[in-house]
């Protein structure tokens, strides 16, 4: 049978095939949802208080809950956070109290979704503590033609000092991120909390 | 088509061993994989003396016992901020000393994640005292997380004595991280809305103290 | 800022038109737990799959939560990916299964809370000067499901007949007859 795919099929077939817009945050969100399902009942002295407070946000509402986080266009998964900041965090997957000696359930890090718009840049890249301020590590895609960079990264629970750099060189602060001064360098950086999971 | 949808399977094989190879350097010992990282990363040091410097810096300080993952972050945040070797030379200098000084607060174990934080608690002004006290309240779990929001505390204004009191008796009474960052982050908004530091800390630290036990004693939770 | 003078400010939303390179070691190296790989699937492929959800179910809210429910079950079951096949189809397959279960869903809710309502995709017409991405959307959704996902898979995803018979289970000459009573539906109610 030939296929008839004429120049109407074409035009057709390119309307749909433009890309859907994504909400910033949505490959956070898809992470959430990941570990979400991977949770496994844990022994009972292992449990908290606070687990079985956070066992009862669902998936579904903990993303309702980031999508509200993204007033400030940055979002990160994990819990409900930083109304200062333009981190938001929201509500973590339910998992046992981190101790030391499950400390590998831990470093596994919280994904964050990053967004960042600078017109003319070649490229960006997020550099932090979270990525041992590896310029390689956390490249920005450029989203669209001229739309705002995006990356995802995974950072570990606790304060985080970061920055863009852009074109390879010039280092940005998050301009609606806490600011942070580096102890060493006395340069501009920006601050986020990330918390436990 | 933007994958190569049309591999063959040749192509596929191939791709299957690249992907293969590395996923077994994953399961190399972490030691060893943890040097090739670092190593790597060195080489986004461009200027040769730099990078050297810094190489022989994070040896030295391997051969001491030193965490050295810090100590390349810190080396690539100097260059971030295109500071002079001289320079990341000292931060790295400092930083090991503060690490040291870190694993004697923390002790008598401590990660390295919780080691990076409380350095930098320590350069940003927190008292090591606190430092101490949080480890003694939480000896079996990371404390990362609350040692961070101290640091922000302070970092941001916050005296630092009161900073450690208020995070130290949060604490003491069961004050969750998650607690503790929606403190801070509270904190930090009503700063920015023109309320002194010291005023909304003990505004917002009292409200999180309302919603916890009021048996648990201070004295005992840190108690040697 | 120096030199860069360009605009600095976030935006709530994102439009992400194209995506960079494919690394075709991602998926082995998620499938043995990396998860960095994973992301780095997600961030490609999350575009393109909302792209066929939405084209399928229609709506924007149903399409991110199978795209998700997608990346969930692709988590779940990349120990049963075989690392000689290729990555597109079978992500698609999970895809495509779960768009059907929605909108069996959906049809089970529609039939509850709309009765007596006409369904739009059961009679619309292109409304004249509509936007022809629009139109097409409209004749897209008042065809078959499986004509609908037929066309998709082959003319939008560009997956081969081949492909697509093995994600599907269905027979070559089925597809290609779903395909083309797609196109020539198309063909009549645009031209």
């Amino acid at each position: 049978m030939i296929e008839e795919r004429d120049e109407l099929v074409d035009r057709a077939a390119r309307a749909l095939s433009a890309m859907s817009p994504v909400k910033a945050g949505a490959v956070a969100r898809v992470l959430m949802a990941v570990r979400a399902s991977k949770v496994r009942p844990q022994p009972a002295w292992k449990r908290s208080v606070r687990w079985l407070e956070d066992a009862s946000v669902s998936a579904r509402a903990a993303g309702m809950l980031v999508a509200a986080s993204l007033v400030v266009g940055f979002v990160l998964r994990g819990t409900v956070d930083v109304a200062g900041y333009s981190t938001q965090a929201l509500s973590e997957t339910p998992v046992a109290l981190q101790t030391i000696s499950d400390a590998g359930a831990e470093s596994r890090g919280v994904p964050v979704a990053m967004v960042f718009e600078l017109a003319n840049a070649k490229s960006v890249a997020v550099v932090g503590d979270f990525n041992g301020w590896d310029p390689a590590a956390t490249p920005m895609q450029r989203v669209g033609e001229d739309g705002p960079w995006s990356a995802t990264l995974l950072a570990k629970p606790g304060r985080h000092t970061y920055a863009f750099l852009v074109d390879g060189s010039t280092l940005v602060a998050d301009p609606l991120a806490a600011k942070a001064t580096s102890p060493d360098f006395g340069g501009d950086a920006s601050v986020m909390m990330v918390r436990t999971p | 088509m933007t994958l190569a949808t049309r591999t063959n399977g040749f192509a596929r094989s191939m791709i299957r061993r690249a992907a293969l190879a590395v996923a077994a350097i994953a399961t190399l010992s972490a030691a060893s994989v943890q040097l090739g990282a670092q190593e790597a990363r060195l080489l986004a040091i461009q200027d040769d003396a730099t990078r050297s410097m810094v190489r022989d810096f994070i040896e030295a300080a391997r051969a001491r016992g030193t965490p050295t993952e810090p100590l390349v972050s810190r080396a690539l945040e100097g260059v971030a901020f295109r500071a002079t070797a001289k320079r990341i030379e000292q931060a790295m200098v400092a930083l090991e000393e503060r690490i040291g000084r870190s694993r004697e607060l923390l002790a008598p174990r401590a990660t390295v994640d919780e080691l990076a934080a409380a350095a930098d608690a320590l350069a940003n002004g927190v008292p090591a005292s606190a430092i101490r006290d949080l480890r003694k309240i939480a000896p079996y779990r990371q404390i990362t997380v609350e040692i961070g929001v101290l640091t922000e505390l302070v970092a941001k204004g916050v005296a630092p004595k009161k900073a450690a009191v208020m995070v130290r008796d949060l604490m003491a009474r069961g004050a969750t991280g998650t607690q503790l960052t929606e403190l801070n982050a509270a904190v930090q908004q009503d700063v920015a809305f023109g309320v002194t530091p010291v005023a909304a800390l003990e505004l917002r630290g009292r409200g999180v103290m309302s919603l916890l036990s009021p048996s648990a004693s201070v004295n005992a939770a840190i108690r040697p | 800022m120096g030199s860069l003078r360009g605009k600095l400010s976030h935006t709530l939303g994102v439009r992400r038109e194209y995506v960079s390179e494919f690394d075709p070691t991602l998926p082995v190296r998620a499938k043995h737990g990396d998860e960095q790989a994973f992301i780095g699937i997600v961030e490609f492929y999350y575009p393109r799959c909302l792209r066929f959800a939405r084209n399928m179910i229609g709506s924007e809210q149903d399409a991110e939560e199978a795209v998700q429910d997608t990346f969930v079950r692709v988590h779940d079951s990349f120990s049963r990916f075989d690392e000689d096949s290729r990555f597109d189809p079978w992500l698609f397959r999970i895809l495509a299964n779960r768009c059907r279960t929605l909108m069996a869903r959906n049809r089970r809710r529609q039939s509850l809370i709309e009765y007596g309502e006409i369904p739009i995709s059961a009679s619309a017409e292109p409304e004249v000067g509509a936007d022809w991405a629009e139109e097409v959307q409209v004749v897209l959704n008042s065809l078959p499901m499986e004509q609908r996902e037929a066309f998709l898979l082959r003319h939008v995803e560009d997956l081969s007949y081949e492909d697509i018979a093995a994600m599907t289970g269905v027979g070559l000459s089925a597809l290609r007859m779903r395909v083309k009573r797609a196109c020539d539906t198309l063909r009549a109610r645009l031209d």
